[in-house]
């Protein structure tokens, strides 16, 4: 290996080719390039031509220090250069590296594998074996690492394999079993150190000083490690704690709060003090969030230590009132709800309702103020849900001193209530008593104003005392409870709103309520008795996966007294809905900072290795000059297309990425362009639409009928249409065409919703429909008597259809261009059918003409433009008069009320005169 | 490139270049010696009474004699050299040889079908005829031609029969030998055809602007021709080329015929109007430039 400072040859033989580079130089120059190639028409005249002195042709003198400084990467490549290399390894015998893998190793566990890599190759190149120990005991569903000397392929191997795990180093165990005399003498020992102390340090360390130098690496900065523990409660607000192996100095880090689909919720940040080893800070996530976290990590440590499970007790407790929110009462100061939302809405989920829909929610504690006295059938649904778990807090009042059999009561009751310091009472309102130590309420600070003036009283009972959590200062007792099944059920001798009290004005209600919901063991649960399954279990890094087989179950004695491990490793226990978390981060005791070895060693950091390779970059130097050359050569000899062309390249490359970019782009664009095409189509030219209706013959005839109308238009108007078009309501735009000819056959489908919305829409922005039943010659002109009009009521189910009448005779459709008095089709006799406006709407211009006279089958005109069908009756003078009628009804799509205006012109001129 | 898209557009430019033209030059519509009806004008006496259209005195009382147009200039057989070297440019901005050939010949069609003379386009076996649509036509053929990229096309015309006091105009590089070109013109002017040599050479091919080391490669499959120092033959090859116009001037003098130079990056307009007064006095021997 030659060193030369930053940058190093691991194979420096191969730099004796560069003698090769003079000779190379010399041939360089002395070949010439291969000349330009012109095509020229006029070679004849240059035949013979032969030039007196010839251009001294050598090639230039950058394109040889080009080609020269290629030959020279493609040596130094060869020669297998290193930036920053790592230097070579003291000692003689094997590499002995201990590594600590526990939880605390899980940050910076890159750079802890870049690093025994490194001290890997260095061995390799020495030729010595490694061997490789780890301290925490080995995960139950892998195989522990062979503990002889390895070579150093498959130390690396097993060391890239290494993953950290989610719980403590175990020192002693590995003091206790190594044989240091396998290694021989002379070894390099490096021990990777998670920066943990523990009492076992000194054992282990001596025992590896028996093989030889003993180096200790220790983490450093961020790499260091951080347990976090589970968020706890402090007086009613919720702290996250961290600790850290005392370090002198401060260090900021961040906690990430993510939901269960992993998505990020809530950041806190908390700083630990220069010599700090714990950090808190509160828990400030918005109520309607905190339900949704499940897990916090510290951020960039990627560690199991470093993440907190939260199962259903760290998440706020869903409180039901039973009774009507106060919004709904006129007066929500007298009402109970009022007080009992205003006091636990900072803290807990509040749902106000009946017995019966609460019930059904998921509850913690069920609150039932006075106010809402509980049915028969309602207390037996409370019974079995106390029995179950569920807190019921309930309120005294006038109700319930009227009620003193009611068996919701943890105490029996006497009838009436107990006036203090009223009008007609003797003494003063009596004041609270502090709370006694088993109590719930216990070290709650008792304001001296608080004052009760009515209670109901308990009868003597000799369970009565033990079930008093609170009591006035005359003994008398202000809540009692009595344990129910696996719940509670607390009574307040008192009311919830200010009738009786000013206790629910006080801060010491709210911190009581507190309390109670606190008392309820969640959704789920707190405690348990029987074993609880794994269910997620941590890996090293802090993620969550399927429990190996082999994880044990946890046990109610064995909770308490929870310690991670290989059989037992942090992570969700419980069945599938309800799980109990399990964190390192609260089990792994103090931290103390491992600063070094008792008996002494060399300490160092975990660091970044910076050996580089440079043979690829190297090579692909090289690869660039070898097609630069080849360009330049082919430039050279005039190969390469004209300069302009290069010039206009990138403009063509531009405009080809811009392309690509627009076919390539979401929406699609060649959609857009088909859409404005058939927009674009439709109104250049004025063009009659019919609908399609799916029956091949009705159509074709509808549109031999339009393409008729279109030419006799043509002929006789100034209306000049193109090619009718054909359309389908429930996809192509109706607005484009003033007037559509429908055929009303049996066969076409139902509109659907979208197309039923187009012909409404089409109807009310002044469009005009021909509907035609076409079976006047059916039903004898009586329309609305024969299969088509039922079909038509079918096809128009949905569409808001003005009420119709019969056409009347000085209808403007009978002279909007010629007069008509009749407007025979294929068939005649069928009357029309349009809105009964009463001209207000659309300018009085009918949306809807109805009739059966098969006008199009009239109009039908073949290729030759003679015909299609006969008419019947019969005669040139029905068709013609259908072909009037067409003309009529266009006119009248076109230009609406206009003729029927016309009719007052000689009164407008009267007055235009005068 | 399709056919049909470019075709209106040579029309188009050609008609332009025409137009720039064809101010100043007289028509030809008067009595003169031909086969096509003219005029009917009274009998004078000194009239043969041969000429008298005894038909048409019929219809009146007065006799008619029957006048027929002055046919002089009767037909113009154009014709471009189409072979492969003739498709090259020096340089992107300015048009291929044959292009600016194709260009002239359609412009010069079309000046001398405004001025009701017939043409035709030589080697096709067409008869000469005038009005737009034989512009079209000869539009068209060019077109296809081009498109039928022909490798072997000659650099000369083919050897026709035409008929006497004809015209032709040729169009091409004349880079051919010179007794190649002699033989051609000797040809047709032994029939008694009037001709015009259009000489249309790239600028390239006058000076010969490269330097340095090149092979040069010709266009018909010539073979490739090494030059070491292109500025050290730069002048023999102007004279070489100058050797050869005037061989072609010689040629062109020796048979009557008028020998035109033109560069493509001039405007086509000079060579028009210079091709055109050559045409409008046949017998005037020159060379214009």
């Amino acid at each position: 290996m030659l060193n030369l400072g930053a940058l190093a040859f691991a194979a420096p033989w191969a730099l004796a080719l560069t003698i090769v580079l003079p000779v190379i130089w010399w041939l360089l120059r002395l070949l010439p390039p291969s000349p330009k190639l012109i095509k020229f028409p006029a070679i004849r005249l240059l035949l013979g031509l032969k030039p007196e002195e010839e251009t001294p042709h050598k090639l230039p003198l950058w394109l040889a220090i080009l080609r020269l400084l290629l030959v020279a990467l493609m040596i130094a490549a060869l020669a297998k250069p290193l930036l920053n290399p790592a230097g070579d390894l003291e000692g003689s015998g094997p590499l002995v590296v201990v590594i600590d893998d526990g939880w605390a190793a899980a940050p910076g566990w890159r750079q802890r594998q870049d690093h025994i890599g490194a001290l890997i190759d260095k061995a390799e190149r020495a030729d010595r074996n490694v061997a490789i120990l780890t301290t925490a005991p080995a995960a139950i569903d892998e195989q522990p690492l062979p503990r002889g000397l390895l070579r150093p392929s498959d130390a690396r191997a097993l060391v890239n394999a290494l993953k950290p795990k989610p719980w403590p180093t175990d020192r002693a165990a590995l003091a206790q079993t190594l044989d240091v005399s396998a290694f021989g003498s002379g070894a390099t020992v490096v021990w990777v150190s998670d920066g943990l102390d523990d009492p076992a340090v000194a054992a282990l360390g001596e025992k590896l000083r028996d093989a030889g130098a003993l180096q200790l690496l220790l983490p450093d900065g961020e790499v260091a490690p951080i347990a976090l523990l589970p968020p706890s409660a402090q007086g009613n607000e919720l702290v996250l704690r961290s600790q850290r192996p005392a370090s002198d100095l401060p260090r900021r880090i961040a906690v990430q709060a993510s939901d269960d689909q992993g998505r990020a919720i809530a950041r806190m940040e908390m700083e630990f003090a220069a010599g700090a080893t714990q950090a808190q800070t509160p828990f400030n996530v918005p109520n309607e969030l905190r339900n949704r976290v499940v897990r916090l990590d510290v951020e960039r440590q990627n560690g199991a230590g470093s993440a907190a499970l939260l199962d259903e007790r760290f998440r706020r407790r869903p409180v039901g009132v039973i009774g009507v929110p106060p919004s709904e009462t006129g007066t929500p100061l007298l009402n109970d709800v009022y007080y009992l939302d205003r006091a636990l809405a900072p803290i807990a989920a509040i749902s106000v309702g009946d017995v019966k829909t609460l019930m059904d929610e998921k509850l913690a504690v069920l609150l039932l103020p006075d106010s809402a006295a509980p049915s028969t059938a309602d207390r037996e649904a409370l019974e079995r849900w106390m029995a179950t778990g569920g807190v019921v807090v309930r309120f005294a009042g006038p109700r319930l001193a009227n009620a003193p059999e009611d068996p919701l009561s943890p105490v029996r009751l006497r009838a009436g209530e107990r006036a203090l310091g009223g009008a007609i009472a003797w003494g003063e309102p009596a004041r609270l008593a502090e709370f006694a130590d088993q109590s719930p309420f216990a070290g709650l600070a008792v304001p001296p104003d608080v004052q009760i003036s009515q209670q109901v009283l308990a009868e003597p009972d000799v369970e009565l005392s033990e079930r008093t959590w609170a009591r006035l200062s005359d003994g008398t007792p202000l809540v009692t409870a009595q344990r129910k099944g696996e719940g509670w059920l607390v009574l307040f001798h008192t009311s919830a709103n200010t009738t009786w009290t000013n206790l629910p004005l006080s801060g010491l209600f709210v911190e009581m309520l507190q309390r109670l919901v606190a008392l309820s063991r969640g959704v789920a649960g707190g405690k348990f008795d029987q074993a609880l399954r794994p269910y997620r279990v941590f890996d090293g890094f802090g993620r969550l996966g399927d429990p190996p087989v082999g994880v044990r179950a946890i046990t109610p004695e064995l909770a308490a007294r929870f310690a991670p491990g290989p059989t037992t490793p942090p992570g969700l226990y419980g069945e599938e809905g309800a799980q109990q978390a399990f964190n390192l981060g609260d089990r792994v005791g103090n931290l103390s900072a491992l600063t070094g070895i008792a008996g002494g060693a060399t300490l160092g950091l975990i660091e970044a290795q910076g050996e580089i390779d440079l043979v690829p970059l190297v090579l692909v130097a090289a690869m660039i000059l070898l097609l630069a050359d080849i360009f330049i050569a082919l430039w050279l000899r005039g190969l390469l297309p004209a300069a302009t062309r290069l010039r206009r390249a990138p403009v063509t490359m531009l405009i080809a990425l811009l392309v690509g970019a627009a076919l390539l782009s979401p929406h699609d664009a060649g959609a857009q362009t088909r859409d404005d095409e058939v927009m674009l189509r439709a109104t250049l030219e004025t063009r009659l639409a019919y609908i399609v209706t799916g029956n091949n013959e009705v159509d074709q005839v509808s549109r031999a009928g339009l393409t008729g109308l279109s030419a006799v238009l043509k002929q006789r108007t100034s209306v000049e249409p193109a090619e009718p078009v054909g359309i389908n309501p429930d996809s192509d735009e109706l607005r484009l065409f003033p007037f559509i000819y429908w055929p009303v056959t049996t066969e076409q489908p139902s509109l659907s919703r979208d197309g039923v919305a187009a012909v409404d829409r089409y109807l009310k922005q002044g469009g005009i429909i021909l509907f035609d039943t076409r079976d006047a010659h059916l039903t004898g002109g009586r329309t609305g008597a024969g299969q088509g009009t039922r079909e038509l009521r079918r096809l128009l189910a949905g569409i808001e259809i003005p009420p119709l009448i019969a056409m009347s005779k000085d209808h403007v459709l009978g002279k909007s261009f010629y007069l008509l008095s009749d407007f025979p089709g294929r068939w005649a006799g069928a009357s029309l059918w349009l809105e009964a406006g009463d001209g207000r709407v659309n300018d009085g211009v009918s949306s809807l003409v109805i009739g059966g006279n098969d006008w199009a089958g009239a109009w039908a005109i073949n290729s030759f433009g003679d015909p299609m069908l006969p008419v019947a009756p019969g005669g040139n003078n029905q068709r013609e008069l259908a072909y009037r009628f067409g003309v009529n009804i266009v006119m009248y799509a076109l230009t609406g009320n206009y003729k029927d205006d016309q009719v007052h012109l000689p009164k407008i001129l009267e007055r235009l005169v005068r | 490139m399709a056919a049909a898209a470019t075709l209106p557009a040579l029309l188009v430019a050609a008609d332009r270049v025409a137009l720039t033209v064809i101010q100043g030059v007289h028509g030809r519509r008067r009595v003169g010696q031909g086969d096509s009806f003219w005029q009917f004008r009274r009998y004078q006496p000194g009239d043969a009474t041969a000429r008298i259209d005894w038909r048409q005195s019929a219809k009146s009382r007065a006799v008619f004699v029957r006048e027929t147009e002055w046919e002089a200039a009767a037909s113009v057989w154009l014709w471009r050299d189409a072979s492969p070297s003739m498709r090259w440019a020096s340089r992107d901005e300015f048009p291929h040889k044959a292009e600016r050939a194709e260009l002239a010949l359609l412009a010069l069609g079309g000046l001398l079908v405004n001025g009701g003379e017939r043409i035709a386009q030589l080697g096709t076996g067409e008869r000469p005829v005038t009005g737009r649509a034989v512009l079209r036509r000869l539009a068209a053929t060019l077109q296809i031609e081009r498109r039928h990229e022909q490798t072997d096309s000659p650099s000369l015309p083919r050897r026709m029969a035409l008929p006497a006091y004809g015209h032709v105009v040729w169009f091409s590089d004349f880079l051919a030998p010179l007794d190649e070109i002699e033989n051609m013109v000797r040809y047709y002017a032994g029939m008694g055809v009037f001709g015009h040599l259009v000489q249309v050479l790239d600028p390239a091919e006058e000076e010969l602007p490269f330097a340095g080391h090149v092979r040069f490669a010709g266009l018909e499959n010539e073979g490739t021709h090494l030059i070491r120092k292109v500025e050290a033959v730069r002048a023999a090859y102007i004279q070489r080329l100058a050797a050869q116009r005037e061989g072609l001037a010689r040629i062109a003098q020796s048979s009557g015929w008028t020998l035109h130079q033109h560069r493509t990056d001039h405007a086509p307009q000079t060579l028009l109007l210079s091709l055109y007064l050559a045409l409008a006095q046949p017998r005037r021997n020159a060379v214009a430039r």
